[in-house]
């Protein structure tokens, strides 16, 4: 991602600093995962529980201890002239709440949503401007967006030869090269210099995304490039996505025209996503689905971590001396991993632990001192139990399932504290089922039951209230 | 230890309700312990005094009207006739007193039950509030029909709140006027301020009967006190009132009268804060 200009953050600098002097701070929280990470379910949460504590409720009992209490009421901030639309976040609550509940389906779209934190002052400093300009209110930004486009954000620095090297590289490696097999032959057999035939282009495009379509849902892989490929957004199929990686020394007019395509697809995400929305936060969560990534099996787990890699390298970490000097870039980050209810309250310290490897592995640096790894479940499913499994007793979890109605204990298997060895991936693809979400009042008076939520929003944003 | 992952399916299952973690107990706003509302040290004294003249005169006046009646029944009767009317005054006043804290502590409820989201408490404070309230007289029916809280709280707004507030804003002009003419014509700068804090009294208590509240001295000093609190919050709008001020003070008959005296522009700022402060703390519903 091109770096802003140091005016522009200078000025974004300044004036964050003037709404922190009147107690009106703006912080915008970006939600980072890969899909089916559990964003949308993730944020609704977040809504339902702040909310419900404005209102007194103990729904996050650790973000109200960082704020010392002074929490005084939470309010969604009346929508205004947006032309984004707006994060649904009752509806999300309504749907999971009805008999018989839904969970949210996969996010199409971008969406926006400000809570106003009312908060009451610290320090005397803050109670004098309090007694002019009344209470402290943090309005905190959040965004939804489909899973998918976050690994575009790794494309913006790499031409359309690199890109292709390195895809391809990953294509024809294990299990990858299976589901696209058809894909990879149909491009070692282009000839090198193919002319711009449309039919081509069509061709090469539809085996391409059939391949990674087969991977994200059918082998749970997740570095898959371009994310409208997966999921084209409201506006639909644009011919600009139709390209693919071409094998190296390929050099005529299909090439071309594939260059142009790759060149056009970035600069229209660059302007309609990234550009607005990703440019400039100041706190940020990555969810990731560790378990998921430990069932898909050895492969999928490895690209899982690849993936999170060149996501954390893309991003701004906020550590250069301009950030520092114009108080821009990202101040604290986050790394979650979600679904921490699909293992029983023994073994989320593992899932934590594991999520610490899966994470760190590759990117030892954005994992500091003061960054919080956490298992978290967004959505509380099932509960503890036991269970006899070959004769011997295992803690398991239990929940209602989706499928059936019925309630049904889960072993989640064993949860290593790191990546395991060769030996643990000889169990089969598994995909743990869907839960129904517990009872729930619609209204969102009592918020969503959650494991840990609380703390990582404290670790979060605990230090702005 | 098994490894794999995999559904226990046992065959006994049986389409189960959904799951009850008890979540919605475990989160039930924790009442704040109850303030014992104990008597201060000035206020026992305060109540000792008040008893003592009271109890004692009233025991002196019994006695007295006896000494009357000793002397001639007209007499007793006429004298038992005069006490009755004093100290019917007296309770009048008294009971007025009462209701115009309890009035105060309707309000008070109300807004507490908005801040909870209480809807059905909160509905039946603003039925009570409307029903005295006569701005608020048009939109009483669309207020009991209000299903939700924050329908119930945005008919408030546009409707009889806006009114109450434009009202309260006219008060507090007509007073940054007055204000400003004292000023001019009044010889010492102590009238001045004497002046200026007994209209601005004044002006609560008249900001306080828009709003439909009636305060007595207690409740009079009770909304003094919130409106002070409430002063801090107006004065982030400053900018609202620097234009009020503009236009009082650029009135052609007051800037005849005053010419750009930097003591009455203050006063008259005083009273527009006042005014602004006086209608938030009088409103059934916190302003946002």
């Amino acid at each position: 991602m091109p770096l802003l200009t140091p005016i522009e953050d200078a000025l974004a600098g300044m004036s964050d600093l003037a709404r922190a002097m009147a107690g009106r701070e703006r912080v915008r929280l970006a939600v980072t995962g890969l899909s089916r990470a559990g964003k949308t379910v993730f944020l609704t949460s977040v809504v339902a529980n702040l909310l419900a504590a404005g209102q007194g409720a103990r729904t996050l009992p650790a973000l109200e201890a960082a704020a010392g209490g002074r929490l005084r009421g939470v309010r969604l901030v009346p929508a205004g002239t947006e032309a984004t639309p707006r994060f649904d976040a009752p509806g999300h609550l309504a749907a999971l709440a009805a008999d018989p509940p839904r969970w949210p389906g996969r996010t199409e779209d971008l969406s926006t949503l400000e809570l106003e934190l009312t908060v009451s002052p610290a320090s005397w400093l803050g109670q004098a401007r309090g007694m002019v300009m009344g209470d402290r209110r943090v309005t905190l930004e959040l965004l939804d967006y489909p899973g998918e486009w976050l690994l575009d954000l790794p494309m913006l620095e790499q031409g359309f030869e690199e890109w292709s090297r390195e895809t391809l590289a990953r294509l024809r490696v294990g299990r990858r090269a299976e589901a696209a097999a058809e894909f990879l032959a149909f491009v070692d057999a282009l000839p090198p210099r193919a002319t711009a035939e449309e039919a081509l282009a069509r061709e090469g495009f539809r085996l391409y995304r059939a391949a990674l379509l087969r991977l994200r849902d059918e082998m749970g892989f997740r570095f898959l490039q371009p994310g409208r490929a997966l999921n084209p957004g409201p506006r639909g199929e644009a011919p600009l996505l139709w390209f693919f990686p071409l094998p190296e020394g390929h050099g005529g007019g299909l090439a071309d025209l594939l260059r142009r395509r790759h060149a056009a697809y970035l600069a229209d995400q660059r302007a309609a996503f990234f550009d607005p929305f990703f440019r400039r936060f100041h706190r940020q969560v990555v969810l990731v689905d560790a378990l998921g990534a430990l069932h898909a099996g050895e492969q999928a787990f490895d690209d899982t971590a690849e993936a999170l890699a060149a996501i954390a390298a893309a991003l701004r970490q906020g550590g250069g001396w301009m950030d520092l000097l114009t108080g821009q870039g990202v101040r604290r980050v986050g790394f979650a991993a979600t679904k921490a209810d699909h293992v029983p309250a023994r073994a989320r310290e593992a899932l934590a632990s594991l999520m610490g490897d899966l994470v760190g592995r590759q990117t030892p640096s954005v994992l500091g001192a003061e960054t919080p790894v956490r298992a978290i479940a967004a959505i509380r499913c099932t509960e503890d139990t036991s269970a006899l499994l070959e004769g011997r007793p295992v803690a398991a979890v239990r929940g209602v399932l989706m499928r059936d109605g019925r309630l049904t204990p889960v072993y989640p298997g064993e949860v290593p504290l790191r990546r395991p060895g060769p030996e643990f991936w000889d169990a089969p693809y598994f995909e743990m089922p869907a839960f129904q979400p517990p009872r729930l009042l619609g209204d969102g008076a009592a918020g969503i039951p959650h494991l840990g939520l609380d703390a990582l929003l404290a670790a979060l944003i605990g230090d702005l209230l | 230890m098994p490894r794999g992952p995999r559904v226990l399916t046992e065959e006994a299952a049986r389409p189960a309700p959904r799951l009850d973690l008890g979540w919605d107990q475990a989160v039930v706003p924790v009442a704040p312990p109850p303030i014992s509302r104990r008597w201060s040290a000035p206020a026992l004294a305060a109540m000792g005094v008040l008893v003592l003249l009271l109890g004692l005169s009233a025991i002196d006046v019994a006695g007295f009207v006896a000494d009357q009646f000793a002397r001639g029944a007209p007499l007793g009767w006429l004298t038992l006739g005069v006490a009755a009317l004093g100290y019917g005054l007296i309770g009048w006043a008294g009971l007025r007193e009462l209701r115009g804290l309890a009035a105060l502590e309707s309000v008070e409820r109300g807004r507490e039950a908005v801040a909870r989201g209480d809807h059905a408490a909160a509905r039946r404070a603003v039925l009570d509030w409307a029903a005295r309230v006569p701005a608020a007289a048009p939109t009483l029916p669309a207020l009991k029909q209000a299903s939700d809280l924050p329908t119930l709280l945005a008919l408030l707004e546009a409707g009889p709140l806006a009114a109450l507030d434009r009202q309260a804003v006219a008060a507090g002009r007509a007073a940054a006027l007055q204000s400003l003419a004292a000023t001019a014509v009044v010889p010492s700068p102590a009238l001045d301020g004497l002046f200026i804090a007994w209209r601005g009294v004044r002006l609560v208590r008249e900001v306080a009967a828009i709003h439909g509240l009636r305060p007595g001295v207690a409740g009079t000093l009770k909304l003094l006190r919130r409106t002070l609190f409430e002063a801090g919050a107006v004065a982030a709008a400053d900018i609202a009132i620097n234009a009020a001020v503009t236009a009082v003070t650029t009135n052609p008959l007051v800037a005849s009268v005053v010419g750009d005296a930097a003591t009455g522009a203050v006063a008259a700022r005083r009273m527009l804060l006042l005014a602004r402060a006086a209608s938030r703390a009088c409103r059934i519903v916190t302003p946002r």
